[in-house]
């Protein structure tokens, strides 16, 4: 089999890709790499078109390759080596027959992506190679998997530009799209809102990020379940905001405030626990503009 | 239906929630339903998710922004309508064994009833499917009769099997995968098709 074996699968290693699209009507989550950025970057470094990789929680994953690659590694810096030599990130490497992968102690940003050229060879659910562990979509990797992939060399090596290369500060500005339920906000709650540096808390998850702050306190505490977007801000009984992320559940009934930009919850899902993050009002037109920005970045 | 039944507003940059009026009946139901079945056939649309009284709708920005979005929206709604006079009367039939409803004494006892009058109520109604939400295939049915309405249990059991019929207020639901849960197991089900549900479809239950 060419592939890699699982030596150690790390905290939460799984298989992601941009998500599962067209069944949230069953309760199906989009799921997906929550840092699209690092991970776009993974698969344009190879020219890989639907690709997957693995999305890496801070570390401790180990592989084994049984034949030759062409691999890239963006995202988190884990420590990240070959045959225990340490190796530069957000580029690509060769790989031979027999070299050990891993990733070790974290620094700087929670997940990396670590893609083949290619794509891992897995089935896809429901048109997708995205794990949902809560759903029984796919598993956390763990010692004794085996990874298939086809080998491939390419001679050449390539690097994402210096200036495209993520940094994670410790305090994040976050652009969110007041709509759902603000007007449950009053002006002084939404002073309040936009004021407060909140606190992330160790409640944090590829489903959602709990924040720490000033409680916000809605005019009504609940609404008829309804569909939850990418990004919205929910705001339950205990009035600390919930920005809901990749395997957010699909409806729910607690106020949502508004949705953050996509693009700053990628940033969002590299901070650790005790980060400090601070919200700022966005228009739908320079949403629009950013995200479209963002898209066709990654098409050429 | 009057164009004030319904609303799209934007909802992030790039979703649109098509709203009804905030009220959980049949009546908002039957245009979820048919405005669900309209936003099927829209183009460059990711994902549709109905509930209740809305739709949320995810939106390809390459081909719409969240103007042409509403207009899209309003558009389809209101066409279908004009073509499409019958509604879809989807029914699906649910053997239930009422003998391992662990809850079902309990379900009695509080709505003052034997347990036989609990299982005549819960067959005698045609629900339909309100919401899918919650986990995979949890399908939100209602609306139980009052006489056998009964609340969550105080404290949830850690787990819930597969195949559990229960109540919870006045709404029904099959467990579709062994989950913890607090509503009131009434029975158990060997019904399997959780993707078929769909919202606005009928359901009934039967014993056996």
């Amino acid at each position: 089999m060419i592939g890699f074996e699982v030596l150690a699968g790390g905290l939460l290693t799984t298989i992601q890709d941009l998500g599962r699209q067209g069944y949230t009507h069953l309760g199906i989550t989009n799921s997906g790499a929550i840092d699209e950025y690092a991970y776009r970057w993974s698969q344009k470094l190879l020219d890989n078109h639907e690709g997957n990789a693995l999305e890496i929680l801070l570390g401790g994953l180990k592989l084994r390759a049984t034949a030759g690659a062409t691999l890239a590694v963006c995202g988190a810096n884990l420590d990240f080596r070959i045959n225990d030599k340490k190796q530069p990130i957000w580029q690509t490497h060769h790989i031979n027959k027999g070299d050990i992968i891993s990733f070790h102690q974290q620094s700087e940003g929670l997940r990396a992506y670590l893609a083949v050229k290619g794509g891992f060879k897995v089935e896809k659910v429901h048109g997708s190679y995205a794990a949902t562990i809560k759903e029984g979509i796919g598993q956390k990797l763990s010692k004794g998997d085996f990874l298939a992939f086809v080998p491939t060399q390419t001679k050449e090596t390539r690097h994402v530009p210096e200036k495209f290369i993520s940094k994670y500060p410790k305090h994040l500005t976050l652009n969110i799209l007041l709509s759902y339920q603000h007007d449950f906000f009053s002006d002084e709650q939404k002073e309040k809102f936009f004021s407060t540096d909140y606190e992330l808390t160790p409640q944090i998850s590829r489903m959602g990020y709990k924040l720490k702050g000033k409680a916000m306190i809605p005019s009504k505490g609940g609404i008829i379940s309804e569909g939850i977007t990418f990004g919205a801000v929910q705001i339950p009984q205990d009035g600390q905001p919930i920005i809901l992320l990749k395997e957010r559940q699909t409806i729910g009934g607690y106020p949502k405030i508004g949705s953050v930009l996509p693009s700053d919850c990628f940033k969002l899902a590299q901070l650790p626990i005790g980060s400090m993050v601070r919200f700022r009002e966005i228009n739908i037109e320079d949403a629009e503009k950013e995200m479209k920005g963002f898209y066709d970045f990654f098409k050429s | 239906m009057q164009n004030e039944a319904y609303v799209v507003e934007t909802v992030s940059v790039d979703s649109a929630m098509l709203y009804f009026k905030e009220i959980i009946c049949e009546e908002v139901l039957d245009q979820v339903q048919h405005a669900y079945l309209a936003l099927k056939t829209l183009e460059y649309i990711i994902d549709l998710t109905p509930s209740y009284n809305s739709i949320l709708i995810q939106y390809d920005i390459n081909h719409y922004n969240h103007l042409s979005i509403k207009e899209a929206v309003l558009k389809q709604v209101s066409e279908y309508r004009k073509v499409t006079a019958e509604k879809s009367h989807k029914l699906i039939e649910i053997p239930v064994d009422y003998s391992k409803g662990i809850d079902l004494e309990r379900v009695a006892e509080i709505n003052n009833i034997s347990t036989e009058e609990v299982i005549d109520k819960h067959t005698q109604t045609t629900y339909r499917v309100y919401a899918i939400g919650f986990m995979v295939g949890f399908a939100y049915l209602a609306k139980v009769d009052d006489t056998i309405a009964t609340p969550r249990l105080s404290t949830p059991r850690d787990k819930v099997p597969k195949g559990s019929v229960a109540i919870a207020d006045t709404q029904t639901a099959i467990y579709p995968q062994d989950s913890a849960g607090g509503w009131n197991i009434i029975g158990h089900t060997d019904f399997n098709d959780f993707s078929s549900f769909e919202i606005g479809d009928r359901v009934r239950f039967e014993q056996i």
